[in-house]
């Protein structure tokens, strides 16, 4: 029996369509001219219990909707859900008990209160016994250190302290399944990885099966074996990360910054790259908003330095970054059918 | 699922932590302190000049308008020392923080509204006894065992009255963005409700009664200690309001919540 | 000058912007009038004449009263509290603007908005409605300078409250207990005359009575003669003054928190 079972899950809104001016805001008042949104359009999917599932997704594709879904918030427009063989929106109560979640930004620690004070209720509403809840503690203080906060007020907090102390904070009452959306947002090197190391561990001492959604492919790399890719509100993959962290893997972005940018440099570049590199050399070159030149490159085919080295021999570079592939490119490459 | 006994526990645990951390702010909690002296005084204040020049108002005298008015600041204690959190739902819904109530095994409301305990309500609730004591020895009111138990059922009726008043304003905020309006409405509307209700004419006086029932907050309780023989039976079931529009609140918030669904996709 | 102007015009913009706020305001000052409407008939129950005001007069003093009242409300002190708490106000230090000056302006835009907006429409509804018969004189002609003075005295207010965020955080209690002074010592909820002799004497000294009484009771007593009007409206000019220069030295003093704390 899995834990979420998700059958043809469909979410419609209906938003209205808004007319522009006073007089089109009055007629809106009374207008039953309404567009259905299809944000989830008939997905998927069984998850079982112990599993890390990494839910990504471009902004708009339908991913906090089924996390809405799956803590209760919202209920179907149509199709099945079931957490724990219930529905989630039925008895929100007793849902909350075996749910853990953790919302990126937000923390849901008690603002002025010492961190330890936001635990003990937290033991209190979830009913954890004494023996338990100082075993807990006591394990997320081997874990990160955390009593070093305790008196702290969560206001005081860096944002990785922060994060470190929702985290645990959503680990407390032992939940079968822990939401968490972001997670390791704004957050500098060191503390990701901290993060993540408790995450694994929490998984892995416990069979907490844990939902991530996250735009971080470094979070997905870490931890997730399996990954839910959704776009417009269908899933476009769900299978192991091997596949897609090839996909991810392999790419890297150059970011340039050209001087004397002008309206034929893109093309230039373009056709040099194809001169010196073959035809099917698996480098793209977009203008992005921020005025930087992104070159995308298939590491698989061609070799960055070699690209790199031909670029600033070619053209007048005054600024250079290396990144990782973006969430969104990833996505329009499963979509284009990079994963078959 | 917290039996009623463990959420009255847990209420007093969240809220003693919350008042330790308040402490901290001395100053600020004696000037607010302050600042609640002379709004809770401020009507009563325009009573006491007003009766220098009359002797009566609508056939009541000067104490019997304290008793009313104090009664009064008791009423209306609750709603603002235990559910202030209300003026801040409209920020909670908009930024989309609302959502962290969701994911507690905890009632809603209780959740949201235990985040604020309003400590300045504390100089209007010990004015209003204060005052209440005074003005029934100036009276000779003879309190009985019997009458207590009146007077507390009463003082739990009405302040519902006024909370179901401003909480419903507060929810506005689910479908509409400037709620502000509406609550600030409700909030005035309160300052009504000292005033003697015979001094409104037909439709107010219905309005008051019936649809929002200011009345209960303060005069139509106050009546059966003042002038009991005099009261109409159906007085005697003002607490029954308090509960009742107490309950269509909590519907109006129950509509509000479920078909929230915060910011983002 | 046009810089100041142009905060002008865009405080009055950002007013027009809720206008569902201001037919609630509408309706609430409407229903404030209703209720004292009551009241005062109930008082006036049996006598014609109470301290030498009508029920007539009374009642278009307190009317006008609560008028005035929501006219004059620009949350100023609020807004200026908010900008010393989170140190928008460095902004205004390190430009040619002096910070009285503007913000007189938001709030004149603010108080200009409520005229349009929210004053004009409850002074047609308090004819027609409640068929409120304005007596005609002299007074009515300095009312206007009257009610602008009264704008400027409670500007000032409303700024030194402000002020007071340089040295606590506690703005709600402050400027509460600044709305309830003003309103009662300044005869907004009764006419002055209500008041026992003693405490009317101290109150007609201070320069509360020149927010409300003054400019009220020009209205409803229009037809005195031009000396009694005119004394009126010196001692309105007088506080003008005077708050003028204390509020100047109160910043300035003030001003020296920023600089010594850093802000």
């Amino acid at each position: 029996m899995s834990l979420i079972h998700i059958e043809n899950l469909q979410k419609h809104f209906r938003i209205l369509n808004r007319h522009p001016g006073l007089g089109g805001a009055m007629r809106d008042l009374f207008s039953n001219d309404f567009r259905s949104v299809r944000a989830v359009d008939g997905i998927s999917f069984d998850i079982e219990p112990g599993e890390i599932v990494g839910y990504i997704g471009p902004n708009g594709a339908g991913k906090s909707t089924t996390i809405k879904m799956m803590t209760g918030i919202l209920k179907p427009t149509a199709g099945k859900i079931l957490v724990n063989g219930r529905p989630p929106y039925e008895n929100r109560i007793r849902q909350a008990q075996i749910m853990g979640v953790v919302f990126g930004q937000r923390t849901q620690l008690w603002w002025d209160l010492p961190v330890i004070e936001s635990f003990k209720i937290l033991k209190e509403i979830y009913r954890v016994d004494e023996k338990t809840f100082d075993a807990h503690m006591s394990l997320f203080n081997d874990l990160v250190g955390l009593s070093a906060l305790y008196s702290q007020q969560a206001r005081t907090l860096s944002l990785g302290q922060r994060m470190l102390c929702d985290i645990t904070a959503s680990f407390l009452h032992n939940p079968q399944v822990v939401f968490l959306d972001e997670p390791t947002i704004g957050l500098d090197i060191s503390i990701k990885a901290k993060i993540r190391s408790v995450i694994k561990e929490l998984n892995q001492m416990r069979q907490t099966t844990i939902i991530l959604t996250t735009h971080d492919l470094g979070d997905v790399e870490a931890l997730c074996q399996r990954i839910i890719i959704i776009d417009k509100g269908k899933i476009l993959y769900d299978g192991g990360i091997k596949k897609v962290n090839a996909l991810f893997g392999a790419y890297r972005t150059l970011k340039l910054q050209i001087d004397n940018f002008g309206p034929t440099t893109l093309q230039t570049l373009q056709d040099g790259l194809a001169a010196k590199f073959g035809p099917e050399n698996g480098v793209t070159v977009a203008e992005t908003e921020d005025l930087w030149t992104d070159v995308t490159i298939d590491q698989a085919r061609t070799p960055l330095a070699d690209v790199l080295s031909f670029v600033m021999s070619s053209f007048p570079v005054a600024d250079v970054r290396i990144v990782e592939i973006s969430m969104e490119k990833v996505v329009r490459k499963v979509y284009d059918g990079a994963l078959g | 699922m917290l039996s009623l006994r463990e959420y009255f526990r847990l209420y007093f645990i969240i809220e003693a932590q919350y008042i330790k951390a308040r402490m901290q702010y001395r100053v600020d909690f004696i000037i607010s302190s302050i600042g609640m002296f002379f709004s809770s005084l401020a009507t009563l204040g325009v009573f006491w000049v007003l009766f220098n020049s009359i002797p009566t108002l609508a056939g009541w005298t000067f104490m019997e308008m304290v008793f009313i008015y104090a009664f009064y600041m008791i009423a209306i204690s609750p709603m603002q020392i235990l559910f202030d959190q209300t003026w801040f739902l409209r920020y909670a819904v908009q930024q989309g923080t609302f959502l962290k109530y969701y994911f507690r095994p905890l009632n809603m409301m209780f959740y949201f509204m235990s985040e604020r305990f309003d400590l300045k309500g504390l100089t209007q609730l010990a004015l209003g006894i204060g005052l209440l004591i005074y003005a029934s020895i100036q009276l000779g009111i003879a309190w009985s065992p019997l009458r207590l138990v009146l007077l507390f059922a009463t003082l739990f009726g009405a302040s519902l009255v006024l909370v179901s008043l401003a909480v419903s304003a507060g929810c506005s905020a689910f479908w509409i963005t400037n709620s502000f309006p509406v609550l600030n409405l409700a909030w005035k509307l309160r300052e009504f409700s000292p005033y003697p209700m015979n001094i409104f004419d037909g439709l107010f006086r219905f309005t008051f009664t019936f649809i929002l029932p200011i009345g209960f907050i303060a005069f139509y309780p106050a009546q059966l200690f003042l002038r009991p023989d005099q009261v109409a039976p159906w007085v005697y079931l003002s607490p029954l309001v308090g509960i009742l529009t107490f309950a269509l609140t909590y519907w109006i918030w129950t509509k509000g919540v479920n078909g929230y669904s915060g910011t983002g996709s | 000058m046009r810089g100041y102007l142009a905060l002008l015009r865009g405080s009055i913009t950002i007013g027009l912007v809720y206008r569902v706020g201001f037919l609630f305001t509408i309706f609430g000052n409407i229903l404030y009038m209703a209720v004292a409407f009551f009241l005062w008939q109930s008082i006036y129950q049996n006598t014609s004449t109470i301290h030498g005001l009508t029920f007539n007069e009374t009642f278009i003093y307190v009317a006008l009263g609560s008028t005035i009242f929501v006219l004059l409300k620009t949350y100023a002190d609020w807004q200026i509290a908010h900008e010393i708490e989170d140190g928008t106000i460095s902004i205004y230090l390190t430009k040619p603007v002096d910070y009285q000056l503007y913000a007189l302006c938001l709030s004149l835009g603010s108080t200009l908005t409520n005229l349009a907006a929210i004053t004009v429409p409850v002074l047609l509804m308090m004819v027609l409605v409640f068929r409120v018969n304005f007596p005609l004189g002299p007074g009515l002609l300095l009312f206007p300078v009257s009610l602008f003075m009264a704008f400027l005295i409670s500007y000032f207010f409303d700024y030194a409250t402000g002020l007071t965020a340089f040295y606590t955080e506690s703005i709600w209690g402050i400027g509460t207990t600044k709305d309830i002074l003003v309103s009662i010592l300044a005869g907004a909820l009764v006419p002055l005359q209500f008041f026992p002799d003693a405490i009317q004497k101290v109150l007609l000294l201070l320069p509360f009575q020149a927010v409300y009484y003054t400019p009220l009771m020009m209205i409803t007593r229009p037809n005195q003669d031009w000396g009694t009007l005119l004394g009126m409206l010196g001692i309105q000019a007088f506080w003008t003054g005077v708050l003028f220069v204390a509020t100047r030295l109160f910043y300035n003093q003030a001003i020296k928190v920023l600089r010594v704390a850093g802000g």
